[in-house]
């Protein structure tokens, strides 16, 4: 369904993408790891044509992009923010359990829910996630990988870049490690083995 | 459409959640009323005095009243249209909308059509005194109200744009702030340094919004004006366009390339619109039919500073008429760029053909009588009386019910309304 072929993304001299190749999967839930500054976010936001590319090519259909840090319209309600998107794809508002709240008022872990609830209001048949679980407790995080594991198997293939190996492991069918702009490994969960060990060892 | 009215409604909700569109909204009643009750009380003192002929109710009351708008749009205005980019792309709104199934140049005109209600919501106040003066029995033209809000309308736009690709261009709003700070002192500077040199830079300085302004608000509607704001206005909101994705530095010099060209074109437009209920920008018209059956080329040589008086005289009364007149005028400004005492200064030069006349004069009378008799032309006779104006019947107490509209009124009303907005969170 996506195809990344040969992606190369330099800045000011330095190479944040290296020669990057990789196939997405229909319906697959794939986790890109990697340790901080590896190039997780720069490759999903020239996955999402939100960044140029220095060479290579990216063959992709629909797909939704939601950034990690996102506090969107910070002046408005939760509710004006997810009536506003749903609006655009014309589903009606989900529930959540602080519309009224100001975006501005949320805590980190209810921004985090926000933000996942515009990424499933989205109706592209592919959605990247960038820290989907990031400021979440063990019970959201939880909830959150249950709410993941429903869409994916409604036919949505879900592409999340994630910190927490743990967090990974659990949710995802296939992993990609990223490490200083490249990929060095890829596989299931089960296929890695160990997971800290295999990324304390290649990072 | 549907996806056009989400965002138009996104782009109306920010906007009514902007804390600088309120603060705008607010500070804009008192400075137009300040404006607005100094100019009546103006207008009614010279109405009583001996010479109330000839008062116009453009420069003693409209002109005066909306001055209050162009300190908001050079200097409150900007952040209003900034925050409608810088506001989105510091909280991660901005990466959100571009995913949106809409071109990203109708994010740019969502905003710009936000901004727009912006306007016309400021533009209560001047409307609220516009009636405040009907009801005094003050005496307004339709004609000349509509060009001199035409111009400003532009000159709101063409800031808005400007300010949004300051936006789109630099990181944070305090910058894209500084961009359109330096933007509007260039302007200026521009403004300042060409009056009277002529050539390329006074007809560049005659593009700048206030010297574009100053042509509506003495009743003179200018299409080459109106081109040159709106050439600008497209290129900044294309140039916006593009950064706001994904920047383009090609694509924008290429923009501001074909913006430049399109510039000198319109420049070249010579219709233009008297409006003013005194024609003053224009000669009695059978003065006009004479000079435009002047075939010959007509160059005019100016020796005067741009300092001189005389020279505004001369630009203000005789020049602005005679390009809107004469088929084919040439002006030259043979000072321009030089400093010295010349033995031909004050005067001025009339050439058609090989024959020649200098002339220190620049009242209107003399200069015709001296372009038809170069030019061979008889002399028509004037029949057109003069323009008898409008003094204020009643000044006494007049300044009563503006003070309570604009200074107790329109400030509760507006944090009312304010008041209303933040405390409405709709669940549906």
């Amino acid at each position: 369904m996506i195809t990344i072929s040969n992606l190369t993304v330099v800045r000011g001299g330095r190479r944040i993408l290296d020669d990057v190749s990789f196939d997405i999967h229909p319906g697959e839930l794939l986790g890109v790891i990697g340790p901080n500054g590896a190039g997780k976010t720069t490759l999903f936001e020239c996955i999402a044509g939100l960044q140029p590319i220095t060479s290579g090519t990216i063959r992709k259909g629909e797909l939704f992009y939601m950034p990690d840090g996102v506090k969107p319209w910070p002046d408005q309600t939760v509710w004006w923010t997810l009536e506003i998107f749903g609006a655009m794809w014309g589903i009606p508002v989900p529930p959540l359990d602080y519309l009224n709240q100001r975006v501005s008022s949320l805590s980190k872990g209810e921004t985090k829910r926000l933000d996942i609830a515009l990424a499933l209001l989205a109706p592209h048949p592919v959605l990247f996630l960038d820290e989907p679980f990031d400021g979440l407790d063990i019970r959201q995080v939880r909830a959150t990988i249950e709410q993941l594991r429903d869409v994916a198997r409604n036919g949505c293939t879900l592409v999340l870049s994630i910190h927490q190996l743990t967090d990974a492991a659990r949710v995802c069918d296939r992993l990609l490690l990223l490490n200083h702009g490249r990929v060095i490994a890829s596989g299931t969960p089960a296929e890695l083995g160990d997971l800290e060990e295999a990324f304390l060892a290649l990072t | 459409m549907r996806s056009l009215r989400v965002l138009l409604r996104k782009d109306l909700g920010e906007l009514f959640a902007s804390r600088a569109f309120w603060f705008t909204l607010l500070v804009i009643g008192p400075l137009v009323g300040q404006a607005f009750i100094q100019a009546v009380s103006t207008y009614a003192e010279v109405s009583a005095g001996a010479l109330p002929q000839g008062l116009s109710p453009l420069d003693g009351i409209v002109v005066p009243s909306l001055g209050a708008y162009e300190l908001a749009i050079m200097l409150l205005f900007p952040f209003v249209a900034i925050r409608t980019i810088s506001a989105e792309r510091t909280s991660g709104a901005l990466k959100l909308i571009l995913q949106w199934p809409v071109p990203v140049g109708a994010h740019v005109v969502s905003k710009l059509a936000a901004l727009l209600v912006a306007w016309l919501l400021s533009l209560t106040a001047f409307g609220i005194a516009m009636g405040l003066w009907l009801g005094y029995g003050g005496h307004l033209s339709g004609a000349e109200v509509t060009n001199v809000l035409l111009g400003y309308t532009l000159r709101f736009v063409f800031t808005a744009a400007i300010s949004m690709a300051a936006a789109a261009l630099v990181p944070g709003a305090a910058n894209a702030a500084v961009v359109v700070l330096a933007f509007t002192i260039g302007t200026w500077a521009l403004d300042f340094l060409a009056t009277g040199r002529g050539g390329l830079w006074q007809t560049l300085a005659s593009y700048t919004p206030a010297a574009a302004v100053r042509s509506f608000e003495r009743g003179l509607m200018r299409v080459d004006v109106i081109a040159v704001m709106l050439i600008v206005t497209v290129v900044a909101l294309f140039i916006a366009a593009r950064f706001l994705k994904i920047g383009s530095i090609v694509a924008a010099v290429v923009a501001v390339a074909i913006g430049a060209g399109s510039i000198v074109l319109a420049s070249q437009i010579r219709t233009s619109f008297d409006l003013s209920e005194d024609r003053r920008n224009s000669f009695p018209a059978a003065d006009e039919r004479a000079l435009r059956s002047i075939k010959e080329p007509l160059t005019i040589s100016v020796w005067l500073s741009p300092e001189d008086p005389r020279m505004n005289d001369f630009e203000r009364n005789i020049l602005v008429r005679l390009r809107r007149t004469v088929p084919h005028l040439r002006e030259i400004y043979p000072l321009e760029g030089r400093t010295g005492l010349f033995s031909d200064y004050g005067q001025i030069e009339y050439r058609i053909g090989d024959r020649r006349v200098m002339s220190r004069s620049t009242t209107e009378e003399i200069v015709l009588e001296t372009i038809y008799a170069l030019a061979r032309v008889p002399a028509p006779p004037h029949s057109e009386g003069a323009y008898a104006g409008y003094p204020l019947a009643k000044g006494d107490g007049l300044e009563n019910p503006s003070c309570i509209v604009f200074y107790a009124l329109w400030p509760l009303t507006v944090l009312a309304a304010w008041r209303f907005v933040r405390r409405s969170p709709r669940t549906g």
